[in-house]
């Protein structure tokens, strides 16, 4: 029985190869698989060239695999591009005539089968559209995935919006492209997959998952301007906050996102904002403002690959340094990264407290390749959430304080707040230089308290932060270290060095900022060579490390800017060079 | 009743004979004709001269960046539907750097009063050309003159959807704080552009210019501030700077009301407790 298998849609944009690929994600999920996929997008809607990449595993999974057992073209053309990644053995389903396309070297080892699913589709249903529920009954075919679990997904994917009608349809492509496989395969030609109990697991994308964590947090105010990867979380926020008593606004741009969460949160209610690239960089002004006068909030920046405009549908991890030093002025403010879906829900959740706790901005940092995938995942624990609003001062409690210090000097440096409208609480919140009751001050004395009051804030924040966490075994000497959405691929790449008889482990750094620098420095003492793998041009992630604690060991960067992820074979060859 | 001393908390620093004077006194007058609770008030301010009044004016404040009045008093409102939510910017702060938020606050009707202190200048950087300065307008940033057309916040007002576009002088705050209590009183978005000289660095629009320059609608028994078709002809054509207000609209329900699930439920104030049933319906969807 198969326990690991890579299935790749391609196609080009508009041949819904989104839709085909989602639905097989789900398939495998709920036969009780362990499920990632990769997009690879073009920044364009119609007519370039697709690929979406469904990993399963019955067992741990981790993110992309190395090689393609099965691939799925619309368009002949996708063959060529994917045909070097083709596993022995595999399989490749065109809708065409492919041998023009490939050298007899290219074919060798692989099966290839027209499968003529346009003609199909337009012929039993008199539209292309149904190509795609075509292509999924073949797949459940040649996978051996029961038939009434894809129709079962087709029913809850089309009743609601397209009626029964449209269902039933589709429930007849699926039966066609089933039996369209059984007559042109041989049964040896098949990946019978085994299965398991899916035992109510979830299939999300890290962009859903900071929504549902906003959802649970608390929010009620989101605003932002649409961009890609981020834009997700909006819709999926939009589709259900107001259910919670919260709103959604589209702003006119990111200065204006980040500035109307700083102004509900002000007023009292939890805000964020989303954004990537160049969205951040709008925000910047605002982010310092965050900062200097002590308001929450959350702002998920889904980092995509730069600079400028860069390409939008891509992953990258270089954003780091921007919002751990970016802006102007010194102020406190608080990085977390997310390594999995099940974080990018809890740390959303933590952000959010975070922000209030502490007074100052909160961001998520998490990828494209977060943002954008989907992984199985455990159901959020829903009732361990806990909200802390910190020294939000409720209203009766206000009224009793006789001079009401919006800013003022405490032992942990964090002040009382009070929302607009309580009786007795009167203040100014202040982007200049401010007193205790936030009025402007020059005055050299309060500049210099004010500054240490502000930067002391997180000085003693670390029991409350999210600890980084330390993967694999112990004893060994060969570190990694990483953050955000590469974990999934380096613990892959940990379980195929245990094989090899050489274990490593993982350092994940989970808060960026504030820098865990007693965990980094521990880690980085019990390690003689440590990697830092990382999806950016100048070791972003290194730099930061080296910035905060001075490393004995020796130091290796593994670095990835390019438009794919790390494949897990990728990052081991890197290291075995170095070694 | 209260009287206007309850909104005054300091005694401003402004240059003598500033026209933000007269502003901060029709502000505090309007403000205690209508018996407006400070603490139910908040003032959002940008950068320049104009956002001192934060420091002067008694109510909830925030005085953010330069150009960003518009979205913090927009999250404010928002959030808190209840309180009086009141933008002061200067003209650079509304009509250069802020201008992208400012049309958009118009398109939206968000029930806010936005006061422009419309100087011609650049006040507190010492003196360059504004957005508002006219042509051939002298200064230390244009000392060629300039060489761009004045922009009219009142114009671009009516032309994004504005529904309430009036105009004030400083130099008569009776009349302002009768505006600014018409603004105040406005379901959807009222701007008040109001020249407001700068007596230290604008020689050329002065008390007696803008005496010169302007005439008071409200004297015209027959402008009807309801026709659209009046105001825009008023905005476009008119021989001197009308003072007043230009146009009124009612009926177009303000953003607020659109979009707030319970405007009488403010998310500012809700219980954040969590509804782990309706959360948890959400979640089974990712099943």
């Amino acid at each position: 029985m198969i326990q690991d298998i890579n299935i790749v849609i391609a196609g080009v944009a508009g041949d819904g190869v989104l839709f085909t690929g989602n639905v097989l994600a789900k398939v495998l999920k709920r036969r009780g698989w362990e499920v990632a996929t990769s997009r690879d997008f073009p920044s364009n809607i119609r007519g370039e060239s697709t690929s979406y990449e469904v990993r399963g595993v019955l067992g741990d999974c981790a993110g992309r695999g190395d090689v393609i057992d099965i691939l799925l073209a619309f368009d002949c053309q996708a063959i060529s591009r994917h045909i070097g990644h083709i596993a022995k053995g595999g399989i490749v389903l065109c809708d065409g005539e492919e041998a023009d396309l490939l050298s007899s070297a290219q074919r060798e080892g692989k099966t290839f089968h027209r499968l003529l699913l346009r003609k199909m589709a337009r012929e039993n249903f008199g539209k292309d559209i149904y190509k795609n529920v075509i292509a999924l009954g073949s797949l459940s075919y040649i996978l051996d995935l029961e038939p009434e679990i894809l129709k079962k997904v087709i029913e809850e994917t089309f009743l609601e919006t397209k009626g029964r009608e449209i269902v039933e349809a589709n429930f007849r492509a699926a039966s066609l492209g089933f039996k369209k496989a059984q007559e042109i395969l041989t049964p040896e030609e098949c990946h019978a997959l085994g299965r398991d109990d899916d035992q109510g697991r979830l299939l999300l994308s890290g962009d859903e998952a900071i929504a549902l964590g906003a959802l649970a947090a608390g929010c009620r105010f989101f605003a932002a301007y649409p961009i890609c990867p981020a834009s997700e979380i909006w819709e999926m926020l939009v589709k259900y906050i107001g259910n919670f008593n919260g709103i959604v606004v589209q702003t006119e741009d990111e200065l204006a996102a980040l500035n109307m969460a700083l102004g509900a949160s002000y007023a009292g209610a939890r805000a964020m904002t989303s954004t990537s690239g160049p969205g951040a960089s709008l925000m910047m002004e605002a982010f310092s403002l965050a900062g200097m006068a002590e308001i929450p909030v959350v702002v998920a920046h889904v980092q995509r690959l730069g600079p400028a405009t860069g390409i939008p549908t891509k992953t990258q991890q270089s954003d780091l340094t921007q919002w751990i030093f970016g802006s102007h002025g010194d102020f406190p403010r608080i990085v977390v990264s997310p390594g999995t879906v099940e974080e990018c829900f809890d740390f959303t959740v933590e952000a959010f407290n975070l922000a209030e706790k502490y007074q100052c901005p909160v961001i998520v940092l998490t990828e494209e390749e977060m943002g954008q995938n989907l992984r199985s995942s455990r159901p959020p624990d829903l009732s361990g959430i806990k909200i802390d609003r910190g020294k939000l001062v409720p209203e009766e409690k206000v009224i009793e304080i006789r001079d009401f210090k919006r800013y003022e000097f405490t032992p942990d440096g964090i002040s009382p707040r009070s929302r607009p409208g309580m009786r007795n609480g009167l203040h100014l919140v202040e982007g200049n230089e401010h007193d205790e009751h936030g009025y402007r001050s020059e005055d050299p004395e309060n500049r210099i308290r004010m500054m240490n009051k502000r930067m002391s804030k997180l000085k003693n924040s670390g029991a409350y932060l999210i600890p980084s966490r330390v993967w694999g075994e112990e004893k060994s000497r060969l570190g990694l270290i990483c953050c955000g959405s590469t974990l999934g691929t380096i613990l892959e790449v940990m379980r195929r060095l245990d094989r090899k008889g050489t274990p490593a482990k993982l350092l994940q750094l989970r808060t960026l900022w504030p820098f865990p620098a007693g965990e980094v420095r521990a880690f980085l003492e019990s390690c003689e060579d440590v990697f830092i793998v990382e999806n950016n041009f100048s070791g972003q992630l290194r730099l930061l490390i080296r910035s905060q604690v001075e490393p004995e060991c020796r130091l290796h960067s593994v670095l990835n800017y390019s438009t794919q992820t790390f494949k897990p074979q990728e990052i081991l060859e890197s290291m075995e060079k170095a070694l | 009743m209260r009287t206007k001393e309850e909104y005054h908390r300091e005694k401003p620093t402004w240059c003598v004979g500033c026209g933000l004077y007269g502003i901060f006194d029709a502000l505090k007058r309007a403000a205690a004709s209508l018996d407006q609770s400070p603490e139910r008030m908040v003032m959002v301010t940008g950068i320049g001269c104009h956002g001192r009044m934060n420091n002067y004016f008694r109510s909830y404040g925030f005085h953010g960046l330069h150009g960003r009045v518009m979205p913090v008093a927009q999250g404010i409102k928002l959030a808190n539907p209840g309180l009086s939510v009141i933008g002061v910017s200067g003209d650079g702060d509304a009509y250069s750097i802020g201008l992208g938020h400012f049309i958009h606050a118009l398109r939206r009707n968000i029930s806010l009063t936005y006061l422009v202190a419309n100087n011609q200048i650049y006040a507190l950087t010492d003196g360059q050309t504004s957005p508002t300065s006219q042509m051939g307008f002298v200064s230390v940033s244009t000392p060629f003159g300039s060489k761009e057309l004045p922009l009219d916040g009142a114009k671009l007002a009516m032309a994004t959807g504005g529904t309430f576009i009036a105009r004030g002088f400083s130099g008569n705050a009776g009349h302002l704080a009768s505006l600014i209590e018409k603004g105040l009183t406005h379901p959807g978005f009222a701007l008040i552009d109001i020249l407001s000289p700068c007596v230290t660095h604008n020689k050329v629009n002065t008390y007696d210019w803008y005496r010169e320059n302007t005439f008071v609608l409200d004297d015209d028994p027959a402008y009807n501030p309801r026709d659209k078709k009046l105001a825009y002809n008023m905005i476009c054509d008119a021989k001197k700077i009308p003072v007043g207000l230009i146009y009124r609209e009612e009926g177009r329900p303000p953003y607020e009301t659109a979009v707030l699930p319970d405007p009488g439920r403010p998310l500012a104030a809700d219980d954040l407790s969590l509804d782990t049933e309706k959360l948890g319906k959400i979640v089974l969807k990712f099943r």
